[in-house]
């Protein structure tokens, strides 16, 4: 909160002080024809203000958005749990510091300045998740934000990334369009994306389940639920799977029984449940109370599938429920490799409990953010996104992972994972069984599979 | 403030007009020093429009509406789609949004002015849920579904993108034209009939007058307030949500309008900004309960204090004048809280 009366105010009125007047004159022997024009923030120099750079002060602020309230909230606090414990790394070390390679990052702040973070809520909700960002940005003046737990809300947080300049990492984001047709220069996923879920699973369920097999969707009506649905269906039928019929539920729904009943009264054997946190726990909960897991249609044993899995939807659906029940996941801490264990232990020492995927790919995303600036040597945007991109790393969890440079997708490994039951898992956390590592060469598409375009280095 | 006669057209009219427009014009300088922030200041201003139509309707022809997001919504939506399709002129984008909400404004106008209090309320909010039903169905190819209308450009006037400065100012110039046009609606004869309608309509269906007509037009001028403020909500900031037409957002300018002061003009206008800088500054010292204080405080000023802040702001200065009596006609002044 610096209130400093020679703070320029995103050029409201007041204009440069004699101290930024000598900085920027300094930088000016560099200038590239760019002549000053009236409405673009002081336009002066190669390294004009973006967003909210220049950084002011001895700290650097960062924005968390993450949804407090709604469907997705348990997703959220964990989230924030991440973001919290990545802050007190960058300032002091320890964690995926001491694992990842090549690592600029220095464990005492970034390019010498203090991390301090602000949060806000986004309620699982766009407009919401928009308007507490644009606080961030214009009263905190954060210089990145992250967070978010639904595909809708980081979509429209990637376009406002791209109208004011400032880099937005995504959180949990599942949506095959959030680097898709919505991708955008500003915004980056570390996540991975229903495209890849889908052809991570489809051989997997082929194998487990047979290929003659007849699918029933109940999918979450957003971009992600859409998306997904899309993935899944082109997998699975590209096995020999028939998709029956698919049914749009509103996101943040409590009862899901007219829709099953729906699914009961047809001649599907497979239900795939296209739900993400609460949705899923409530949807999971009813099928299996609608004894769905222990029918018999076609001469088959009815199966359930949650293409998209977490632990706390796990936990929260509980262990007897989820018993052998196939899907996918960006990360799971039961992972052996150095990242995820140094990650693991550290969140375990300071919050008593494993973290979930949604925890790890924020914290990954806030490393990799301050490590571009560190190899940027600057926090000016432009540079921290050509740093970002196509930039290869490892230590961040199983193998190497880069953010590709046509779309900002992350490739990594990912994971195929069955729910434990209760005779199988060995304590509160241990949910899910990872049943194959997919190498990420497995699940890489091509850049052009999404029409789509990432907009400009500079704003407009 | 000798004659008469001038001050009466002075605090008529010219008076609150300049004092509003310094407030709203100076607004930028004094608004951080109360935990505000560039940006928000806009928003406030353009839920002052809103608020200000929703008023005409409420305070002067005594109709809730329930549904005012309707009129917001669709001329959010109408602008984003021209600007995305047509151009990032905002001219355009703006004079299509008025036409539309004035055709919608119409539409339902001649439905439901025939009916009164609780029914007409109802259907207010009946007709704002099936729109934005449809723009979450049968309209999501355009609107954007449940992600809301995203992918607009950067909207320009005159070829000039905006930003800051010039945004806040386009919007405070239609906030101080709107407040005005609002005053001189209700020192009018048609606003003297608006409030004829809200004291007894059959009395002034007797005399002769029509009636439907001026409620039509009282809820025509209402709807094209609400029309304004979604275009330049979407002009502020380039996306249009699904919140916009939500029944939520029709309460929200209800709750500003109430705790203000139904029917002073000045009282929602203060009402919305109370409650703008409630949900983005307020809530972040609160916390998580924001929205449970802010019912708290609703549910004690409807206790005690039912004419809302202004109510309180005459009881305020009739306690420092030690004289009893509330007149009847609101005293235009301003009582706002500088930080």
């Amino acid at each position: 909160m610096s209130d400093r009366p020679d703070d320029p105010k995103n050029n409201r009125g007041k204009g440069f002080s004699r101290r930024d007047f000598l900085k920027t004159s300094a930088v000016t022997g560099a200038i590239a024809g760019a002549g000053p024009t009236v409405f673009t923030r002081n336009a002066w120099a190669e390294r004009e203000a973006i967003g909210n750079y220049p950084v002011k002060g001895k700290a650097v602020t960062f924005g968390f958005n993450v949804p407090q309230t709604g469907a997705y909230a348990d997703e959220g606090a964990d989230e924030l749990r991440a973001y919290k414990l990545a802050v007190k790394h960058l300032n002091n070390g320890g964690g995926m510091l001491e694992t990842m390679a090549p690592n600029e990052l220095t464990g005492q702040g970034v390019l010498g300045k203090k991390v301090e973070y602000v949060s806000g809520d986004t309620q699982t909700d766009p407009d919401a998740a928009r308007t507490s960002a644009r606080r961030m940005i214009e009263r905190d003046k954060v210089i990145m934000w992250g967070g978010g737990s639904s595909s809708a809300t980081a979509i429209a947080q990637q376009y406002l990334a791209q109208e004011m300049g400032v880099v937005y990492m995504c959180g949990l984001t599942h949506s095959n369009d959030t680097t898709g047709k919505d991708r955008r220069r500003y915004g980056f996923r570390h996540f991975f994306n229903a495209y890849m879920s889908g052809k991570a699973l489809g051989p997997v369920l082929a194998d487990a389940y047979g290929t003659d097999r007849r699918a029933y969707h109940l999918t979450a009506d957003y971009t992600w639920g859409h998306t997904q649905y899309d993935s899944i269906k082109q997998f699975t039928e590209a096995e020999g799977w028939t998709t029956v019929n698919n049914i749009m539920t509103p996101l943040g729904s409590s009862d899901y029984s007219q829709f099953l009943t729906q699914v009961l009264n047809s001649d599907a054997d497979v239900l795939v449940l296209n739900h993400y946190g609460q949705d899923m726990v409530n949807s999971l909960t009813q099928a299996v109370q609608f004894g769905m897991r222990d029918m018999q249609k076609n001469g088959k044993d009815m199966q359930i599938v949650v293409p998209l899995y977490s632990r706390l939807m796990a936990q929260g659906a509980g262990a007897e429920n989820i018993d052998g029940v196939f899907g996918s996941t960006a990360w799971n801490w039961a992972l052996e490799d150095e990242g995820s264990q140094a990650f693991t232990k550290t969140f375990e020492a300071e919050y008593g409990f494993p973290p979930s995927q949604a925890a790890q790919t924020c914290y990954v995303q806030t490393l990799l953010y301050a490590d571009a600036c560190e190899r940027a040597g600057t926090f000016y945007p432009p540079e921290v996104i050509k740093a970002l991109e196509d930039h290869r790393i490892t230590g961040i969890g199983p193998g190497e992972a880069h953010y590709r440079k046509g779309d900002h997708q992350c490739f990594k490994d990912m994971l195929v994972v069955q729910g434990k039951g209760p005779a199988e898992k060995e304590g509160e956390y241990d949910l899910l069984k990872i049943y194959q590592q997919v190498p990420r060469e497995d699940v890489t598409y091509p850049v052009d599979t999404f029409p789509g375009k990432l907009g400009p280095y500079r704003p407009a | 403030m000798s004659d008469p006669g001038d001050t009466n057209a002075l605090r008529g009219e010219v008076l609150p007009v300049a004092i509003f427009a310094a407030i709203a014009l100076t607004m930028p300088l004094w608004f951080p020093w109360i935990g505000g922030y560039s940006g928000l200041d806009t928003k406030i201003l353009i839920f002052v429009i809103f608020v200000l139509g929703f008023d005409l309707l409420l305070g002067f022809t005594g109709y809730l509406s329930f549904g005012h997001a309707a009129f917001f919504g669709t001329s959010a939506y109408t602008t984003g789609l021209t600007l995305l399709h047509f151009s990032a002129e905002i001219i355009p984008a703006m004079l299509m949004s008025v036409l539309v909400t004035f055709v919608l404004a119409l539409l339902i106008g001649l439905l439901l002015t025939k009916r009164t209090g609780i029914y007409f309320a109802i259907l207010t909010l009946a007709f704002a849920s099936m729109l934005y039903r449809a723009a979450l169905s049968i309209f999501s190819d355009w609107t954007g579904g449940d992600n809301g209308l995203t992918g607009l450009p950067t909207p320009v006037l005159f070829g000039q993108p905006l930003h800051d400065t010039p945004m806040f100012l386009l919007v405070a110039a239609f906030a101080i034209l709107g407040f005005w046009i609002a005053l001189r609606i209700a020192r009018s004869p048609f606003g003297l009939m608006l409030r004829a309608i809200k004291s007894n309509q059959e009395r002034l269906a007797y005399t002769g007058v029509d009636v439907s007509l001026y409620k039509l037009w009282g809820f025509i001028v209402s709807g094209l307030y609400g029309g304004v403020a979604g275009s330049l909500m979407v002009i502020y900031e380039p996306y249009v949500a699904t919140h916009f037409l939500h029944w939520t957002m029709s309460g929200e300018v209800v709750i500003m309008a109430v705790i203000g002061g139904v029917g002073t003009l000045i009282g929602p206008m203060i009402g919305a900004g109370f409650m703008m800088y409630f949900e983005n500054v307020a809530s972040a010292w609160i916390g998580e309960q924001w929205l449970l204080v802010l019912g708290l405080l609703f549910v004690l000023i409807m206790m005690y204090m039912p004419g809302g802040f202004m109510e309180g702001g005459r009881r305020l200065r009739a306690w420092f004048r030690h004289r009893r009596g509330i007149a009847d006609a609101p005293t235009p002044e301003e009582n706002d809280t500088h930080g």
